[in-house]
Order: C-alpha cells, then sequence, then structure tokens
C-alpha cells in the first residue's frame, strides 16, 4: 500500500468537502491526489494494497452520525449508508418483509465481513474480474485498450458476463444490487454543495458502452447516505438464488432475484432481476413479459426463461451460465407461483 | 551386534492376527503386544502441542522477532519469458529504512551486472530482494526499482507446449533440475525434444513387465480412455519463509519447513559452510503439504541479506508469491488401456501421461498403475512438459493422486463392462489382504449395497455412490536419529531435529516414550524440530513415524536399561527383573518391591542419562532390489455426492475412508490425518485449479478469493476406518498416514459422479460447467 | 501521514502514532507482539487474522489501525481469563479441532463471536458461522465437534 493520510469525517458535509474524486475515476485517470471515501474498507482496501490505486487521503465516512439507522414503516425500509450487512440481516422487517433481500444479503461475503461491510460500500464496490484486480492487465475499466477476458482464445471468461458484453465483460460484484434492484430500490446521494438527490437503482448502475470507466453514477463528491426501499405489497412473493461453485463464501455465477405482486395465481407487478449476467445487475424486462397479468405455470416459466437468455452472447468459457439462468429463473417464478 | 529372538503379533486383529518370530538386535525392546494391551499408544490422547496452539502461545517463523531485525521483499518479474535489460536499485537505496538490496545473478557472487542475471521463465520468478526497517518500507522499496525486460514468446498450455514450433523453456537439456516432486523418481531432464523431457518408464518397483501385446491379445474386454488432471497449488497457511540471522559464529535459521535438516544441509551447501555452523529451527510450522522441504530461493535471499547488513532478516513471501512460485502439483493427460478376461483377470495395462510441472520436472503419474493390481503385461511411459510457469513441487502422495484418478475410473468402467459390481471386480484383481478388509469393513460402515446402477436415480438432484483405492510405499528414512535423555529429577526430554508439520509427530513421540517408560504422555518434554539434535527424517512421503518412533522407543528403552542397571545393583537383582509401569520401577518377581520412577532417579551418578538411537533396519529385511518396507499403505475410500441436474452443483455428502498404517499411535490424530487427505481430495475434484491467461502467462486466481478451495459447508460427513495391521518389522511397527489419506478420495468422487449422472467427466475439476455439458444442456 | 490512536486491547489501553495505511494486523503483531494474530491471505479471505472489535469478529488485516481508535479490541491472547482456558479452547483441545494450529485463532474467535449470539447452534449453524475461515489441514469436522463441546460447556 501507498502513503496516504487518514482523515475521520465528522459530518456529511464535512466528508463531501474532503473528497476530491472517486474510486472508479482515481482507476481510470489517476490523479496522484485523490482524496476518496470508505466506509468499511473492505474493497477500497483490496484496490489499494494490488496498487490499483494510491490514493493521497482516504476520508472515513464509517463513523458519521446518523447514517447508521433501518427503519421500516408504510413508505418502506430506510437503510442508512452505514449500517452493516449483518445489521440487515438481523432487522426483522427485512426477515419478514423483503425475504429476497434477506437471502441475498445472508448469502453475501462471510460473517466477519458482514460486520464490517456497510450496504453503501456493497453497493458501491468494483467488479472482481480477475483482470481489472490485476496491476498488470490495463484493461478498459483502467484506462487499458482491451478486454483481456473476452479474447476467444486466451481469455480466461467462466466468470464473465453473457449479455451486455460487448465491451467489457466483467460482471457486477454486489449480489445485494441485484435484490435491491428487483424491489425497485433507491439510492440518496449528497453532493459537494451538499445537494440531495434520489436515484433509482435503475439509474444508478452504468453499463460499459456509456462509460467503461466507472460502474455507477457517483461523481467525486458524492456520499452515498440512504438507500429506500419501497414497501412490498402485501400479496407481495420474492425470491432470490445465487449459484456458487462452493456453498460458503463465493461469488456468484449466476443470482436471479424476482418480486412479485400476486393475485392469486395471477402475477400482476413483475420484476426479474439478474446478477452475474451482465457488468451490472440488469433487469430481465422481456421476461417479466411473459408472465405479467398471467397464471404462472411450468409453460411459462419455462419460456420466460428461454426469453431472459434470448440475447445471450456467451463467451469462450461461460456458455453453461445460459442454462444455469434458466434453471433458477424457472425454479423462481414457480415458487412465487 | 548380537541378535535374539522375539515373538511379535501378525497380521490383522479380528481378521487373521497370528505370531510371528524374529531376530532383532540385543538392544532393542521387546515386542509390543497390540494395542489393546498397551496404556499410551494406539489410545487418543490429546496433543501435548495444543494448549500453545490455542491460546496463540505457538511461535510460528513469522511470528519471530530478534533484535534489530530487518524484512525482506523480493522483487518478482512480471513478465513469463524473456531477459532482465536492465537493473536500477539507486532509488530504492534512497529510501529511509532501507538497509541492503541484493539481485540475484547466475554467478552466486554479489556485484555482478549485465547480461548475467538469470533468464526469466515464469511470472513470478524472484529477481532482487530489499530488506529493510519494516515490511512497509521493503515494500515501497521494491516498487521503485526499475527493470527492463527484453520480453520472448512464451507457452503456458500443456499441449500447445508440445508442439514442434512452441518457444522453449530450456534450450539445453537439463542436467540436475528442481524435481517437481515425484517421489522416489529423479526424472531424467537430459532426454526428450523441445519442451518434452523423459519418458520415465521405470519406478523402484523395476521397469515394463511382460508382454503388452500379447496381454492385450488375450483379453476379452478392453478399456481405454484419456484422463486429465488440474495444477493445483498447496496452499498452506502460513507461506513460505525464513528469519536468518547470520552471526560470525553460526547461520541461525528459523524455517517454516518439513525438513529443517535438509534445509540445514542445503545452506550450509549453498554457502560453503561447515553443517555444524548452520542451525535451522522449526518449532510450530503452519502447513507444508510437500512444498517445504527446501531452502528455496527465499533461504538463500534472507541469508545474503542478513550477511550484507549484519543484521537479522526476516522474509515471508505473501499468499500471491506463495501460488506463483513456490510450488503445484503438476497437471496430467493420461491415458490408460486396460486389458481383462472375462472373470476379471487383468492381462495388460499400458500409461502414458504428461504433466507439466512447469519450469520443474516430476510431473509423472506414479506407481498405482504398476502394482495396484496383479496384472503381467505392464508398460508405462510418463513425460514431462516444461512450460513457462512456477515450479511444481511435491504434493501430498505426488504422482500418485493424478494416477489414481484415471487407474481408478478405469476399473470402474472395467468393472461395468465386465457387469461386475467394482469391489467384487477388485477382490479379483487385488493381492493385499488388508486392502479386503478395508473394502469389506467400509462397504459394510457406508452401505455400499444401497449403491443403485449408474444414472438409474430419479428427480433433479441425482445421489451416486463410488469408491476408489490407493496405495503408497512404506518409505523408511535410515538415517533417523532421536536422543531421549532421562534427568535426575524424574523429568524426561525427547530431542531431534525431526519437526511437528501439524501431524502430531511431537505428541506420537511423548507417546511411544512414555509406553516404553511406563510414564503418561504428558510426563515428557518433546524438543523437536531444531538441527542441533540428532537428525532425523523430512516430513514428506509419511516416512516419518516409520522411521523415527522405533529410534525413539529404542532409546527410551536403552536409557530405560541404563537405569535398571543401577537399581538392579542396589536391589541385588538383575535389571532384567525390572519393569517400568504406571510410574513405578517394578521388581517383577517381587510386585511389592518398587519405586517411584523420580525417586528412582534420585540417586543417579549423572545428573542425566542420555541415550541417542538411530533407525536399524527393518526386522524382515527390505524388499529387494528395491529397498523399500514390506507392505504398502493402503486405502479404500466411498463417496457419496448429490448432483443437481439443473444447475451442475454437485455436493459431497458422505465418505468412509478405511486406511492402514500398521500399528496406529494415536487414534484422534490419525483420524485428522485422513479427515484432512480427505477434504484435499474433495477440493482436487471439485473445487481447486490454477487459472492462467494464455495472453499474457499470468496466474489469475492467485489469491484465496478466487482460487476456490473448500470450507466448512463443503466438507461432508467423513467417518474413518483405521486398521490395524501388524508387520512385525520394528520396534514400533507403526507407519505414516498423511499421502494414503490424500490419493482415492477425489477419483471416488469422480466413480459417485458417474453413478449418479451415468455420464463420465474425465477431467478434474468437476465444475457446474462440466456436469451441465456432461448432461448436454449447454447451447451455443 | 500520522494519527495518534488509542485501542483498548485485551482490556489494556494501548496509544500509539501510526502511519494513515497500518493495518490493524500489523498493529497487533508487530507493536504489541501479540502474533497469535495470524495472516494468511493478506485480503480478508483466509479468516485466519479475525479478532473482536467492539464485540464483533472483524478481519483485521481489511481494517486499518486507524480506523479502531477508540475501539475494544479482543485476540486470542486475551479469551482465557486468569489463566483458565476459555471453553473454546479447551474444545479444540480436547476435541482435536487442530492440525498445524495457524488457523485455530481465528477459528475460534470467529466462534466465540458465534456462539455469543446463538448458545444452542446446530451443526450445520456452526458451519455456517465458519464459512469465513480457511483450515488447509484438518477437514473442519473436528472444528465443529470442538465448538459443539464448547456451546455444550457453556450452557451447562
Amino acid at each position: 500500500m501507498n502513503k496516504f493520510s487518514w482523515y475521520e469525517a465528522k459530518s456529511v458535509e464535512d466528508a463531501v468537502k474532503q473528497v476530491n474524486n472517486t474510486v472508479s475515476e482515481e482507476l481510470y485517470l489517476p490523479s496522484g491526489k485523490a482524496a476518496i471515501f470508505k466506509s468499511g474498507g473492505i474493497d477500497v482496501l483490496d484496490l489499494v494494497k494490488e496498487g490499483l490505486i494510491q490514493p493521497k487521503t482516504i476520508v472515513n465516512v464509517r463513523n458519521i452520525p446518523g447514517l447508521n439507522k433501518i427503519s421500516f414503516d408504510d413508505n418502506g425500509l430506510r437503510i442508512g449508508a452505514n449500517v452493516t450487512l449483518a445489521e440487515i440481516e438481523g432487522n426483522e422487517a427485512v426477515k419478514t418483509r423483503y425475504a429476497a433481500l434477506h437471502e441475498a444479503v445472508a448469502h453475501a461475503a462471510t460473517p466477519q465481513l458482514r460486520n464490517m461491510s456497510t450496504i453503501a460500500g456493497n453497493l458501491a464496490q468494483r467488479t472482481r474480474c480477475w483482470y481489472f484486480r490485476s496491476s498488470d492487465h490495463p484493461c478498459f475499466r483502467k484506462g487499458g485498450d482491451k478486454c483481456f477476458a473476452k479474447h476467444s482464445e486466451t481469455g480466461q471468461n467462466e466468470n464473465h458476463a453473457i449479455l451486455e458484453n460487448d465491451r467489457c465483460v466483467s460482471v457486477y460484484a454486489s449480489s445485494v444490487a441485484t435484490a435491491l434492484l428487483a424491489y425497485q430500490g433507491s439510492v440518496m446521494i449528497t453532493n459537494g454543495k451538499m445537494e440531495s438527490r434520489q436515484v433509482p437503482l435503475s439509474e444508478f448502475f452504468v453499463a460499459p458502452d456509456q462509460d467503461v470507466s466507472r460502474e455507477n453514477i457517483l461523481e467525486p463528491n458524492d456520499l452515498i447516505t440512504e438507500i429506500s426501499v419501497p414497501a412490498p405489497d402485501m400479496n407481495t412473493k420474492s425470491y432470490y438464488s445465487k449459484q456458487v461453485q462452493r456453498a460458503s463464501y463465493d461469488w456468484s455465477m449466476a443470482d436471479v432475484a424476482i418480486v412479485a405482486q400476486m393475485n392469486g395465481d395471477t402475477c400482476e407487478k413483475i420484476t426479474i432481476t439478474l446478477g452475474a449476467a451482465a457488468p451490472i445487475p440488469i433487469r430481465a424486462y422481456e421476461a417479466e413479459k411473459i408472465v405479467l397479468n398471467k397464471k404462472i405455470n411450468e409453460e411459462r416459466a419455462t419460456r420466460a426463461a428461454k426469453v431472459a437468455m434470448e440475447n445471450a452472447k456467451p463467451l469462450s468459457k461461460n456458455s453453461y451460465k445460459l442454462p444455469l439462468f434458466e434453471s433458477i429463473i424457472k425454479q423462481g417464478l414457480l415458487e412465487i407461483a | 551386534m548380537e541378535k535374539r529372538k522375539e515373538i511379535f503379533p501378525f497380521g490383522i486383529p479380528g481378521h487373521n492376527l497370528s505370531e510371528i518370530e524374529r531376530e532383532i538386535p540385543n538392544d532393542e525392546p521387546p515386542a509390543w503386544p497390540v494395542n489393546d494391551q498397551l496404556k499410551e499408544v494406539g489410545k487418543r490422547v490429546n496433543r501435548i502441542d495444543a494448549r500453545a496452539k490455542v491460546t496463540g502461545e505457538a511461535k510460528y517463523t513469522s511470528d519471530m522477532k530478534l533484535s534489530g531485525m530487518l524484512y525482506a521483499k523480493f522483487l518478482r518479474s512480471n513478465i513469463p519469458h524473456g531477459s532482465i535489460t536492465s537493473i536500477d536499485t539507486s532509488e530504492a537505496e534512497k529510501v529511509p529504512g532501507v538497509h541492503g538490496i541484493h539481485i540475484i545473478t547466475k554467478n552466486k557472487e554479489d556485484g555482478m551486472v549485465g547480461n548475467e542475471y538469470p533468464e526469466i521463465k515464469y511470472v513470478g520468478q524472484p529477481i532482487a530482494g530489499v530488506a529493510a526497517e519494516s515490511l512497509s518500507i521493503a515494500k515501497d522499496a521494491v516498487a521503485m526499482i526499475k527493470i527492463e525486460y527484453d520480453p520472448k514468446s512464451f507457452v503456458i498450455d500443456l499441449e500447445e507446449a508440445m508442439l514442434p514450433d512452441a518457444p522453449l523453456v530450456f534450450k539445453e537439456p537439463i542436467q540436475r533440475q528442481e524435481d517437481g516432486g515425484d517421489v522416489g523418481v529423479v526424472h531424467d531432464g537430459s532426454k526428450g525434444q523441445g519442451n518434452l523431457r523423459g519418458p520415465t518408464t521405470s519406478s523402484f518397483y523395476g521397469g515394463p513387465r511382460g508382454d503388452l501385446e500379447k496381454g492385450f491379445a488375450e483379453a476379452d474386454v478392453m478399456v481405454e480412455n484419456t484422463y486429465r488432471t488440474q495444477v493445483h497449488t498447496h496452499m498452506p497457511l502460513e507461506t513460505h519463509g525464513v528469519v536468518i540471522d547470520w552471526k560470525p559464529e553460526e547461520m541461525l535459521v528459523y524455517a517454516s519447513t518439513q525438513n529443517t535438516a535438509g534445509v540445514r544441509n542445503e545452506l550450509a551447501n549453498y554457502f560453503e559452510l561447515p553443517k555444524s555452523q548452520v542451525r535451522v529451527i522449526c518449532d510450530f510450522m503452519g502447513g507444508g503439504f510437500g512444498a517445504k522441504h527446501s531452502a528455496g530461493s527465499f533461504g538463500p535471499m534472507a541469508a545474503i541479506l542478513s550477511k550484507k547488513t549484519k543484521r537479522p532478516v526476516w522474509l515471508m513471501i505473501d499468499r500471491k508469491e506463495e501460488h506463483l512460485a513456490e510450488g503445484n502439483r503438476p497437471s496430467s493427460i493420461q491415458t490408460l488401456k486396460i486389458g481383462a478376461k472375462r472373470d476379471g483377470t487383468l492381462t495388460a495395462i499400458q500409461q502414458k501421461s504428461h504433466g507439466t510441472a512447469g519450469v520443474a520436472l516430476g510431473a509423472g503419474v506414479g506407481r498405482i498403475a504398476q502394482i495396484l493390481y496383479d496384472c503381467p503385461n505392464f508398460k508405462t511411459e510418463q513425460y514431462d512438459v516444461l512450460t513457462h510457469a512456477g515450479p511444481g513441487a511435491a504434493w501430498r502422495a505426488p504422482g500418485n493422486v493424478q494416477g489414481a484418478f484415471g487407474v481408478e475410473q478405469a476399473i470402474d468402467e472395467l468393472a461395468e463392462k465386465l457387469k461386475m459390481d467394482p469391489l467384487a471386480l477388485r477382490d479379483k484383481i487385488d493381492k493385499s489382504e488388508v486392502r479386503k478388509v478395508e473394502r469389506s469393513r467400509g462397504a459394510e460402515l457406508f452401505g455400499w449395497s444401497n449403491r443403485k446402477p449408474a444414472g438409474s436415480a430419479s428427480g433433479i438432484i441425482k445421489k451416486g455412490m463410488g469408491v476408489a483405492q490407493s496405495c503408497w510405499p512404506r518409505f523408511v528414512t535410515l538415517n533417523s536419529s532421536i536422543e531421549v535423555r532421562i534427568l535426575n529429577d524424574g523429568s524426561v526430554e525427547v530431542r531431534g531435529s525431526v519437526q511437528d508439520i501439524g501431524t502430531g509427530t511431537k505428541t506420537i513421540l511423548a507417546q511411544v516414550v512414555a509406553e516404553e517408560l511406563g510414564l503418561k504422555t504428558t510426563d515428557i518434554t518433546v524438543r523437536i524440530g531444531d538441527t542441533l539434535f540428532p537428525d532425523g527424517p523430512g516430513s514428506g512421503g509419511s516416512v516419518v513415524t516409520q522411521s523415527i518412533t522405533p529410534p525413539a522407543r529404542n532409546a527410551a528403552y536403552e536409557a530405560k536399561m541404563k537405569l535398571f542397571n543401577q537399581i538392579a545393583t542396589k536391589w541385588e537383582t538383575e535389571a532384567s527383573k525390572l519393569e517400568a509401569v504406571d510410574g513405578f520401577i517394578i521388581h517383577k518377581d517381587d510386585r511389592s518391591k518398587k519405586i517411584p520412577f523420580k525417586e528412582a532417579l534420585r540417586g543417579m551418578r549423572t545428573s542425566q542419562i542420555s541415550v541417542t538411537a538411530s533407525r536399524s533396519n527393518d526386522y524382515g529385511g527390505f524388499q529387494q532390489p528395491w529397498g523399500l518396507a514390506y507392505g504398502d499403505l493402503g486405502s479404500v475410500q466411498f463417496a457419496e455426492v448429490s448432483v443437481n441436474t439443473n444447475t451442475g452443483f454437485v455436493k459431497v455428502d458422505r465418505v468412509v475412508a478405511a486406511h492402514s498404517c500398521g500399528r496406529p499411535l494415536n487414534m484422534s490424530q490419525l483420524e485428522s490425518q485422513v479427515n484432512g487427505g480427505v477434504i484435499q481430495g474433495i477440493s482436487y475434484a471439485l473445487y481447486e485449479n490454477r487459472v492462467m491467461d494464455k495472453g499474457t502467462g499470468h496466474f489469475m486466481n492467485a489469491n484465496v478469493d478466487q482460487y476456490k478451495v473448500p470450507y466448512s459447508m463443503e466438507i461432508p460427513e467423513i467417518e474413518v476406518i483405521i486398521v490395524e495391521e501388524y508387520g512385525a518389522l520394528s520396534s514400533t511397527d507403526a507407519y505414516g498416514i498423511g499421502e494414503p489419506a490424500n490419493i482415492a478420495t477425489a477419483v471416488a468422487i469422480a466413480n459417485a459422479v458417474y453413478n449418479a449422472i451415468g455420464v463420465r467427466i474425465y477431467e478434474i475439476p468437476i465444475t457446474p460447467a462440466s456436469i451441465l455439458k456432461a448432461l448436454n444442456k449447454i447451447y451455443e | 501521514m500520522s494519527n495518534e490512536i488509542t485501542i483498548s486491547v485485551n482490556g489494556k489501553s494501548e496509544t500509539h502514532t501510526v502511519e494513515g495505511r497500518e493495518l490493524l494486523v500489523d498493529f497487533l503483531r508487530e507493536r504489541l507482539s501479540l502474533t497469535g494474530t495470524h495472516v494468511g491471505c493478506d485480503t480478508s479471505s483466509c479468516g485466519a487474522c479475525t479478532i473482536h472489535m467492539n464485540g464483533q469478529a472483524v478481519k483485521s488485516c481489511s481494517i486499518l489501525a486507524a480506523q479502531a481508535d477508540g475501539a475494544e479490541v479482543t485476540t486470542i491472547e486475551g479469551l482465557a481469563s486468569n489463566g483458565a482456558l476459555h471453553p473454546l479452547q479447551e474444545g479444540f483441545n480436547e476435541e482435536h479441532g487442530l492440525q498445524c494450529g495457524f488457523c485455530t485463532p481465528g477459528i475460534i474467535m470467529t466462534a466465540a463471536d458465534f456462539l455469543q449470539n446463538n448458545s444452542n447452534p446446530t451443526e450445520h449453524e456452526i458451519r455456517e458461522a465458519l464459512e469465513g475461515n480457511f483450515c488447509r489441514c484438518t477437514g473442519y469436522h473436528n472444528i465443529v465437534k470442538s465448538i459443539q463441546y464448547a456451546a455444550k460447556k457453556m450452557n451447562a
């Protein structure tokens, strides 16, 4: 790790004034003068340890008062930016009303890391693509001129994207994001002028074809202060499944979240989201259409699952992801039916 | 040496236990009865070093702190092949806190420049080292060394390396090359073309036998297939490293090693020092699994930096370096052709293999095909393929784990073709008595009779059962000595250079000595892992128990007899009339005549009795011409798996592992060893895989995060059966179990996966992707 | 680049001036010589460096010392009280829950946090709790038994 100074932010205002860059920008165009945020700090430290970023200052936002509360009322769930994954996992409202979110959080990382990792940090973490994580591989996301993983003969891309993978083929690291997107959550962001704005998660993530240097919209002085999730209808059913090579602590090979409002066995509203399928968590809109306002049965579930993979362009080593996604989308739909 | 005759237990209790008369050296103790009649040996004794480990008091090499100590860090190559054109350390030298920099040159003397740098042959090859006041400073300085390369084309992939126009790893024949770890066989690097070396066709079990063509002509049924295994790394939780203080009178080395005496010899040889002036210590050691026999490049580097700076130097490598440069199990591509008669009798086995240990040799597939089953016609050709990747190293049962993956699947396939139960076929072709018992006891505990035909399971999640066998030679290191000291306060000390790498060597030594002296295991102090004491074996090849426990018992016996002689004089009797039991020395003919062990020592003429004993030849002699002990260390392992046919997820539900190791010394420690072997087998079968980028030659998952190893949730119920087997071959008649525990698991799982889904998978690791592919679920 | 921090470690207040980049695990091992906390991977994956910070199990290789300013830290060395082993330490001894022992302190610290919140766990729950601790030697089997031993003893 390079030498950096440590700044303990006392308030949101204090924090946004201190910070002048994002991790993404620092990776893409190193300034040598960056002051960046850290909360739980796991991902930032990993990047600093590998020498991918060399911040001048790390601004700790973990102890800012007021960002560590989690509450639930008729308007929904509000999770302060510094609430840990362990606290979300243990929250009664999350357990009972947001089962898919609970499942996703409970299977993120390990108990020790869930004690440290905050929800905002989890959403803002960078991809685990092993080329991205290697300082010896200057890929698109780091200002380089290629995607090493995509190469059909030399690329090691078994964990990589099958959808929206024309340029960068990394997949988003957070599986909690898959669930939050399915619940149509949003992110409250405060900027350097102390202006706050609420951004739906569907607009928070940035695909590589829009801007390969980043994975989210956060600007240098932007600080996430809160995540909010609408209150689910009483008829809401949800599903989350993360497929991994091993059951203990593992990154997702394919994860699917489904949140649906059911009237009997008819689906009146639905979101189906896919993680580890594309560079950002995505909604399977076409698949949703197959079951929307219909009864979910074996045949429709099968068709929806197929449609979700219709545009997939598997790489040299990850075509197994197609049947994998299909099988869990189908299973999820049948489970909520 | 005069000899006498003794009657020993012989055979397997509950099966064929009998007695046998052996001639033994006069200074060795009488035969022990079977374990049932012993007090400390064979029991579930707690580890004598556990307290230090659970409290954090145990000091590992990485925990050492010497006064004035510096911390060192390597600079390593980040290209796979090329030459170094320049190295500029001027900026690094200016970093405050940096005390010494050493650049590795072809000539080991310092100060060479220009083209004298060794050619770079893999990513992660050490180039230079920096010693500084803290590890952070050393890392800062390493980052400031400017290095320029002339890169050359390279080859990572085993099959591509065999092509005629592949970039060459070594242009010259390799005279002597670090052995990638095919234990017992030195691979010949002088033969072969291009990147190919070999073939190795013989081993200590001899060369080819019989007539293959005739054998295949006689066969009614044939199996012929190709099996592939991956490269996997050792990943001991403590990385490789040393702390070295090169003082004028002695080079003091703390090393995380499996072989203190070996590291001492290596460093003494490298620096042309007398062995008496190099002392290597390893008290607690955080795992090795075969990779930690050598001083590596870190040993000489730390020594040179210590000499330069005149200060102790700490040099532990980090996890990434460990993956890149400090050993791996070579890959293999093996073709096997096996012929058999209708009744199962094998008529011929032909084996051909290619494997890569990167820039090292030793990528063979072991002896399983040659010796596990009776077969008159046999031939093997085992080739090393050199690639631009980190060197292989011995890895728990080197060669045999790869070899078993082919052989034991082929035997399973043969059984199916013959319409025989896989166990029944093995009963027919395996002449080992102990494996027969292991098969029968294992099958009963496992419930083998519930096994269903392959692919017949219904539902999405299919269960399957598989079995596989293994064998491992009984190696004995005759150059194994140990000292037992009985002090005049009644305390007892065992001293040797043999190290405990976590298997429990300290505890079994204490048990054996305690048994001989009629004391408790906890009464014995064990100081080992220090070359100040008599040389013991390296902890590899499962040699330690059979090499070091007999001399430990013999030394304790001799020390005891010296004590008895003194007491016998006082009691006006003969030493042979005395015995040591339950903390007392007792007159056998008049049991009222007894004295506590501690009291008996008070009147000693000197303050201690000290005896050093060395391993003698096996009582029954050794097999000739190879010089191995008789018998082998066999196992039969059974696995049950669940395969989700929708997602390809495989879970091992249960393993029953039936093993033998002569006389078991500590049942709990043996079970731990077998459990450990089984998890590594599961890991090999389902998870681990070194992922190399063919475009850049980099090892992409050189971490703990994406290099997949099993954690708690992956581990099934493991039931261990230890079959006692007495061979009357030494004073303890006990053997190690480390290697055998690791051989059969992966292939038992492969056989179980086949049984579950009805499609055989010929390549490990078996992943969700390979299951979905086997089930034809992948479309483009 | 330096900060003065005060951390209570095993009940003792420790004030030191640290660089921003100093990791908590290095603070414990290098400054305080508490070498029972081990480094296995340095990247938050293996769990060998697990300690308690403010009562919770965390990986000390992924926390900066500065970040722990004001915290209460317990390491393996602080687990036994007045020379009496913690039931978990006893359990790992009695049930052979270790071989080389390098992962043991981290696993014991993880288990100690876990048992505070679940005093009567099932085997499955224990295995889930251990998913962030890597053991290469001993098969986890006896580790689970060691934790069961401790749970039983703590409930008695």
